[in-house]
């Protein structure tokens, strides 16, 4: 039986592995922890006499709220000996973007995790989830990626994909602790019911028009929410450590993407796209996903790892469904 | 040769999309993605779980609380974990999709036919496998090649009962012609002489990926960059992969070298051994003819950062149009395929030496097919 402590559980993604991990009857006591007030889907959780789901605020990305959060009664209590990190990546109520956090707080909220799952004697395995645009694109359309592919460790990599990779390092370099387990997963663009995306630095934002380089459609791997909370489920239950890419079958071009999450693109010169981004610097607005090799070349991953060790495979199918006003949106659906 | 151990683990299912119109055109009138669900549920067996129906898409449910059900099995993948192998039905199982415009009308019922075969390559509800191969673009600029295939080239080829039915498997050609033709009628020459329908996917140079447009429309014909993820990833798929392992080499020589065969590459031996595919030798006559090489000037390709700039009866002195192909007739011959895998094995690709006495071999079969063929 385990019990486990979920980050970022009043965001989208978080939520979904919080209900995932509330059916599973291997998991005895779940503590989750989000900047806002609980989310009203785990009214129906948090109800009764002593529900197995307690609900804690935090600033994960301060010293002091991260470290009273692990010393508190409500930690030793749940006796807690797995931590799953979510990353910030989105509010529900503005979910149809992305939202994320500056860069300087995930990666710190990463370190600090990390730091104070390692001094607390009872957490026994740490699963974090992390980008797949953290890999080196080779030039191509597609490329197949496995988890041996280097990272893109150009100094010019733009800061929302050099944050993750610093996340990815940070997890990286426990890989081989002897007392805590350490799991990364990988994943790609995440496609929540409803149609809302996250973690593509691409797409982040508010709906509305975007530029990206003339010539060039990079296709963009997807994955369910659902199943990267069958991932984490899974990861949380394994007795492997080490890093799996986890991605569904599925894999459309950014363009296509993009008109269907009310985000279409709009092809132009390099020049103009420098310009742009250049303008939207000296204006303080982020430029993220203005330049970089993931505007012209894509990626799928390999996800054989994940499934022979982890025993994951995707088994959400993504594509567009009617909803109840006509129009056709992005979904995802189990088999 | 069909004794292939890699073979028999294809699941060759053959469940993918069946793709006859653009499922994302907002103006068809039922929802694809809802069809095409009810349609993987009703060919499912009875005790997979079955799919449900999507409805107009509705908030969160916050029924009351529930008892957390025993989901146990729900973390224990339904199936065994065994890779779905891409796979086409043949041509008497494909049902044959209707003509929807004028490139549907410009190409025959057995033409369709095909291409409705390898749309089962894609596997997924979007419209594009995982290197970005669409179906419908392939579809759409199929009449244009076919034409170039029958009237502009005029390809005659022999030997198809060499081209393996499925599982992973190499076809080896020698590369030449200044645009690669020889490739796109190699392609359109195997879909039109297998079945199962099968869709060679040709492994273009790196250089190829990072061009503007050329780049997207390989990836959306099935053409993949050849990386060693890429190559090893298609044959595990149990894909029927093309390659040119000449390289740039073969592109760029002289007419003085014209159907000599350049050196090979090895990585397409390590490749082969490590998914126990047999090499399919393949000779192409008629691209060396297509646009012959007098000079190359090297100097000012390494200025314009080109991998080779070459001057041709009509390139450079005819702009742009100087590098479009002379109307030569093209051959192409398939060789019998050389099963390595089964002499050798995988542990054979740690092997350098003998990686490249291999490739040097299948050089050699490539070399005389090209001579028997003109002679």
């Amino acid at each position: 039986m385990k019990n486990v402590l979920v980050t970022h559980a009043d965001e989208p993604i978080g939520r979904r592995v919080v209900k995932t991990l509330f059916h599973d009857p291997d998991v005895r006591r779940i503590l989750a922890v989000g900047d806002g007030p609980p989310p009203r889907a785990f009214d129906r959780f948090l109800a009764g006499s002593e529900p197995r789901l307690s609900y804690s605020r935090a600033d994960l990305a301060r010293h002091r709220p991260v470290s009273a959060l692990f010393h508190s009664p409500g930690f030793r209590e749940a006796e807690i000996d797995t931590l799953i990190h979510v990353p910030r990546h989105g509010a529900a109520a503005d979910a149809h973007a992305p939202i994320v956090a500056g860069v300087a707080e995930r990666t710190a909220e990463a370190r600090l995790v990390l730091q104070h799952c390692l001094e607390a004697n009872d957490v026994t395995s740490l699963v974090a989830l992390g980008s797949a645009f953290v890999y080196r694109l080779p030039p191509g359309n597609a490329n197949r990626l496995d988890e041996e592919s280097p990272l893109d460790l150009d100094p010019d990599v733009v800061p929302e994909t050099r944050s993750w990779i610093d996340c990815d390092m940070i997890f990286h370099g426990e890989l081989h602790n002897d007392r805590v387990r350490v799991v990364l997963l990988r994943v790609p663009t995440v496609v929540a019911e409803g149609g809302f995306v996250y973690l593509n630095p691409l797409l982040a934002g508010p709906p509305g028009l975007r530029l990206r380089r003339l010539g060039y459609d990079p296709l963009c791997a997807l994955v369910s929410d659902k199943d990267v909370a069958r991932a984490v489920q899974a990861a949380v239950h394994s007795r492997h450590p080490g890093i799996y890419n986890v991605a569904g079958s599925e894999a459309v071009p950014l363009s296509l993407l993009g008109r269907w999450t009310r985000r279409p693109s709009l092809p132009v010169p390099r020049g103009i796209l420098a310009a742009a981004a250049r303008a939207a610097q000296l204006l303080g607005r982020d430029t993220t996903g203005a330049s970089g090799s993931h505007l012209r070349f894509g990626f799928t991953l390999d996800t054989r790892r994940a499934e022979r060790e982890l025993g994951f495979r995707a088994t959400n199918r993504i594509g567009l469904a009617r909803a109840g006003d006509g129009s056709l949106r992005l979904e995802t659906a189990s088999l | 040769m069909a004794t292939a151990d890699g073979w028999e683990g294809a699941l060759g299912t053959g469940d993918g999309p069946l793709l006859g119109r653009d499922p994302f055109d907002e103006a068809v009138g039922s929802d694809p993605f809802v069809a095409r669900l009810e349609q993987i549920a009703l060919l499912a067996p009875p005790r997979a779980l079955r799919a449900p129906r999507l409805q107009a898409v509705a908030p969160l449910r916050t029924e009351p609380a529930a008892p957390p059900a025993p989901a146990r099995e729900a973390r224990r993948p339904a199936t065994p974990l065994r890779r779905r192998r891409a796979s086409t039905p043949s041509l008497v199982e494909v049902e044959l999709p209707e003509a929807l415009g004028l490139l549907d009308r410009l190409i025959g019922e057995d033409e369709r036919r095909r291409l409705a075969a390898i749309a089962h390559l894609v596997d997924g509800d979007t419209p594009f496998d995982r290197y970005g191969f669409s179906p419908e673009v392939t579809r759409t600029a199929f009449p244009i090649f076919h034409a170039l295939y029958r009237w502009y080239f005029r390809v005659a080829s022999t030997g198809h009962e060499h081209l393996p039915a499925e599982g992973p498997a190499l076809l080896v050609g020698n590369h030449g012609g200044l645009l690669p033709f020889d490739g796109a009628m190699t392609i359109l020459d195997v879909l039109l002489h297998s079945d199962p329908p099968r869709l060679a996917r040709t492994i273009v140079d790196r250089w190829a990926g990072t061009l503007p447009w050329i780049n997207v429309f390989y990836a959306r014909v099935g053409q993949v960059v050849g990386t060693r993820e890429n190559f090893s990833d298609l044959l595990d798929d149990g894909q029927l992969v093309l390659v040119f392992p000449e390289g740039m080499d073969g592109v760029r020589k002289p007419i003085t070298q014209r159907y000599r065969v350049q050196g090979f590459h090895v990585g397409f031996i390590e490749q082969a051994l490590r998914a126990r595919a047999p090499i399919v030798p393949v000779a192409i006559l008629g691209s060396d003819d297509q646009a012959p090489i007098l000079a190359d000037l090297k100097p000012l390709a390494r200025i314009l950062g080109l991998p080779f700039l070459p001057v041709t009866p009509t390139f450079p002195w005819l702009g742009p149009l100087g590098l479009l192909p002379y109307p030569v007739r093209y051959r192409i011959v398939y060789g019998e395929p050389l099963c390595y895998h089964e002499r050798f094995g995988p542990e054979g690709a740690e092997d350098a030496r003998l990686v490249r006495y291999l490739a040097n071999q299948v050089r050699r079969a490539v070399q005389v097919l090209i001579d028997r063929s003109r002679s």
